[in-house]
């Protein structure tokens, strides 16, 4: 049971460069993939391939296999694809129908679509807004969120078709401080009480750091370091490839530099 | 598995049911836009005074009981550069008038031209009010809910609510990038031809943010299994009683009526 | 009240630059002799907000009372949570928005009557999303833009634009579509086009999100190379490594209002960690490790390792 992506080579339409691969990935259920790359090392193409959505919706050519837990992504319908790999992009007003008066209607938009009893969309809805905790901005108009709030309204959209797998690019990008740890914290929480894995692009270090459990850094379209998040994210290679590192490392490693004496005392403080 | 039209639906919020309420707010849509259908045709096909007449006593009565009336002067306000147009155009240039009222060197406006003036006016601004009426007494997702209900498919009933949507969200992005472009020096109040040079720095981000948007839009509904098959479930059902049915046959019958007396000469 | 930052002992006074008065440029925009923006002023103009206050036409309360005075050369990060009034103040500067209530003003003179078109030659903002800016079929047509708005012609132009690109490290990039250029290059070329505008002030509105550790590079040197050609640097952003690494000032604002205004280091410091929590702020981690270890306030890496080592 994985989503795994076997011997990938992606292009896009009209472009004889591989933009992704060659690549091998898998993300096991209730675990959080981080993905850190520099820009345009391929890090959204990654997650259009883990979604279908590359070639199913973009187009271009891709080699290789993605298949979700045995079943080929490649035979699948979209809305097939849609019921086990979830999509969510950076600005939660592309991903929003803008056709709904209040967020339960907005949520309930893809189990409506599946044909489900009504029972089943209130059970679902009610369900996916609990997960990502914001059950009580159910009433509330969608257009009218703090941008945090209407991430999170996004994520329990997409939630609501109740994935295996959860593929985001970006989340947090747009967010304030405080907005980031609503949706981090919101993951950790799906992950854990939903059993969905979880592919993360983040440029925001001190996320994966906290809520990753292993870690992939992409360059031009390849896997350059892959392991334990907390090995990757402290890797010294991470700089040249574009990476900042957490503020924990860096800070480690920085008074390393400057030759400070180590103690437990300062080790405590910096963890 | 739909519910009848007007029944409760179990364990859905009371927000999401939620029912028009109020004098003719409270009607099913489709019969709000047979009642406009009806007065649009006969504000035109009557002849002479009668049409404008009666719609305007209709709506008239039906604003104030529906208390739009303020909505619906805003909207008749907004119709004024037009209706001002169309009286100047008439008092003085209807052909073969010749009942001038007074003569200034070459303006001599007609008795004629202001009588048909009076009535165009007449007829415009009633059949816009008849429309904009249905508009402001129908929120957006009761007209949604009721055409998925009669079997348009998703696609169509989604691309009527996308439409809607998106002129306020045009018109916003109209004026970031409006605010951008001022920001960079763009003067919007000189001389035509600059302002007329600066509509390139508009419409370029404006087209190319629509296309990236349209790519990010399909996948994000994709992603949210849009083309599924079968029909999709409703959540809400805007009420369709037996008043809104009588309503639409008697609009329907007095459409037939106008337009089979227009035919056959008994009017007109 | 605290001290002002870095730059605000420049020691200009607000009256020194006669010729960076609003008076003095704007002709260059009515194509009269073209000196303001190819030349920047000696001193640019302090800006200065006295009681500000604005409304959104729907009535949401954006700016409540504000009074800020910003010294000419001074690099001053603006920062809060999503709403709390930060891109409404700065789009004051520039007469995108007017105050409903207060004053704005550059080097002490109301720019309640002065046009858009005008300000932009003192004042350059770029915008969140590059997207709704950027229009040119070429990378140097859309960096030529702004600088010609303001007049600049010939090699002085060509001078603008290739300096701005260079700033960013498009300097490659010149004849290529910005449309098949990634958003985060496309990002640095809205900075970057409004750089060569060369305004004395230089406003970045959230400019390193979407961006990576080179890019961030980018921005800071961006903000390092305006302040050292005497112009004044302001940033609005949620990124606290870059503002308390690149910034000598912080202001934050909670509901509207200024409610701490001083150097990183004093606005970091532990005794406002509760007004920080309040504006949904966290202070960077030097600065918790500091505090900590009762080093004091230390709201950068360097000034953590610096303190660690003077205490060794």
């Amino acid at each position: 049971m994985s989503l795994e992506l076997a011997s990938i080579r992606y292009r896009y339409a009209g472009t004889s460069a591989v933009a992704l691969g060659p690549l091998d990935l898998v993300i096991e259920p209730g675990r959080v993939v981080g993905v850190a790359g520099a820009n345009e090392s391929g890090k959204t193409t990654l997650c259009l391939v883990a979604a279908g959505m590359a070639p199913g919706v973009v187009g271009g050519r891709l080699e290789g296999r993605v298949t979700v837990d045995g079943v080929a992504a490649a035979g699948l319908r979209p809305d097939e694809m849609a019921q086990l790999c979830g999509l969510l992009f950076q600005r939660a007003a592309m991903q929003l129908t803008h056709t709904t008066a209040t967020v339960f209607e907005e949520v309930a938009f893809g189990p409506c679509n599946l044909g489900l009893a009504t029972g089943e969309v209130v059970a679902r809805v009610r369900w996916a807004l609990d997960a990502v905790g914001v059950g009580e901005l159910a009433p509330r108009d969608p257009t009218r969120l703090s941008g945090g709030q209407g991430q999170l309204v996004a994520l329990a959209a997409v939630l609501a078709l109740r994935p295996k797998y959860l593929i985001l690019d970006e989340p947090t990008s747009e967010l304030d401080p405080a907005g980031t740890q609503l949706v981090a914290d919101a993951l950790v929480r799906a992950a854990r009480e939903t059993g969905v894995g979880i592919l993360l692009v983040e440029h925001k270090t001190d996320v994966l750091a906290r809520i990753a459990d292993e870690a992939i850094v992409l360059e031009r379209g390849t896997v350059a370091l892959h392991g334990p998040a907390a090995g990757v994210l402290a890797d010294p290679r991470l700089a040249e490839l574009g990476v900042e590192p957490p503020a924990r490392d860096r800070l480690e490693r920085d008074a390393w530099a400057a030759g400070i004496e180590w103690s437990d005392r300062l080790a405590e403080a910096i963890r | 598995m739909d519910s009848r039209p007007g029944d409760p639906i179990d364990g859905v919020p009371d927000y999401v049911t939620r029912r028009s309420t109020g004098f003719y707010r409270a009607l099913n849509p489709a019969t709000k836009l047979a009642v406009a259908a009806l007065e649009v045709v006969a504000v035109f096909i009557v002849p002479g005074w009668p049409g404008p007449g009666a719609v305007f006593v209709a709506l008239a009565v039906t604003a104030l009981a529906s208390r739009t009336t303020r909505a619906l002067i805003l909207i008749g306000l907004a119709a004024s550069p037009l209706v001002i147009s169309i009286m100047v155009v008439n008092l003085f240039l209807v052909p073969g008038a010749a009942d001038p009222i007074f003569r200034l060197g070459p303006l001599a406006p007609t008795v004629t031209g202001l009588g048909v003036g009076l009535l165009t006016s007449a007829r415009l601004l009633v059949f816009s009010s008849a429309v904009a009426l249905a508009y402001v007494t129908t929120p957006v997702d009761d007209l949604l809910a009721d055409m998925s209900r009669r079997g348009l498919g998703r696609r169509g009933v989604f691309v009527v609510g996308a439409a809607v949507q998106m002129v306020p969200r045009t018109l916003e992005r109209a004026g970031e990038i409006m605010d951008a472009q001022r920001a960079r020096g763009m003067d919007t109040e000189g001389h035509i031809w600059r302002r007329a040079r600066g509509l390139v720095p508009l419409a370029g981000p404006m087209v190319f943010g629509a296309l990236t948007e349209v790519e990010e839009r399909t996948m994000a509904l994709e992603a949210r299994a849009f083309t599924a098959p079968g029909r999709q479930t409703l959540l809400r059902v805007p009420a369709d009683t037996g008043l809104d049915r009588l309503l639409r046959w008697l609009a329907a019958l007095a459409l037939v009526a106008i337009v089979a007396l227009r035919v056959s000469g008994r009017i007109g | 009240m605290m001290g002002r930052g870095a730059g605000g002992g420049r020691g200009a006074s607000s009256g020194s630059g006669a010729d960076a008065s609003i008076g003095g440029v704007a002709p260059a925009v009515d194509g009269g002799e073209a000196v303001a923006p190819a030349v920047a002023p000696a001193v640019a103009p302090a800006v200065e907000f006295v009681g500000v206050s604005f409304a959104y036409p729907d009535g949401t309360q954006a700016l409540d009372g504000v009074n800020l005075r910003i010294e000419p050369g001074e690099r001053v990060a603006i920062v809060g949570q999503n709403g709390s009034g930060k891109s409404t103040l700065v789009r004051h500067l520039n007469g995108l928005l007017r105050p409903t209530a207060g004053r704005v003003l550059l080097d002490g003179r109301d720019i309640r009557d002065v046009h858009v078109a005008k300000l932009a030659a003192l004042v350059g903002l770029a915008f969140q999303n590059p997207d709704r800016q950027l229009f040119g079929g070429r990378v140097a047509a859309e960096l030529e833009f702004g600088p010609r708005n303001l007049g600049v012609r010939g090699s002085e132009l060509a001078e603008c634009v290739k300096s701005a690109l260079a700033a960013v490290g498009l300097q490659d990039e010149a004849e290529t579509n910005p449309y098949d250029m990634g958003y985060s290059r496309r990002k640095l070329l809205a900075i970057a086009s409004v750089l060569a505008m060369r305004t004395p002030i230089l406003i970045l509105d959230e400019p390193t999100t979407g961006q990576d550790a080179r890019g961030v590079a980018r921005v800071r040197g961006v903000v390092r190379a305006t302040v050292a050609a005497g112009r004044t640097a302001i940033a609005v952003s949620h990124d606290m490594r870059f503002v308390a690494e690149c910034f000598g000032r912080v202001v934050v604002m909670r509901g509207g209002r200024v409610v701490l205004d001083g150097t990183p280091g004093e606005v970091f410091a532990e005794r406002h960690w509760s007004e920080l929590q309040a504006a949904h702020l966290e202070p960077p981690l030097p600065a918790v490790v500091g505090a900590r270890l009762g080093l004091g306030s230390t709201p950068t890496d360097a000034a953590l390792v610096e303190r660690l080592k003077s205490n060794a």
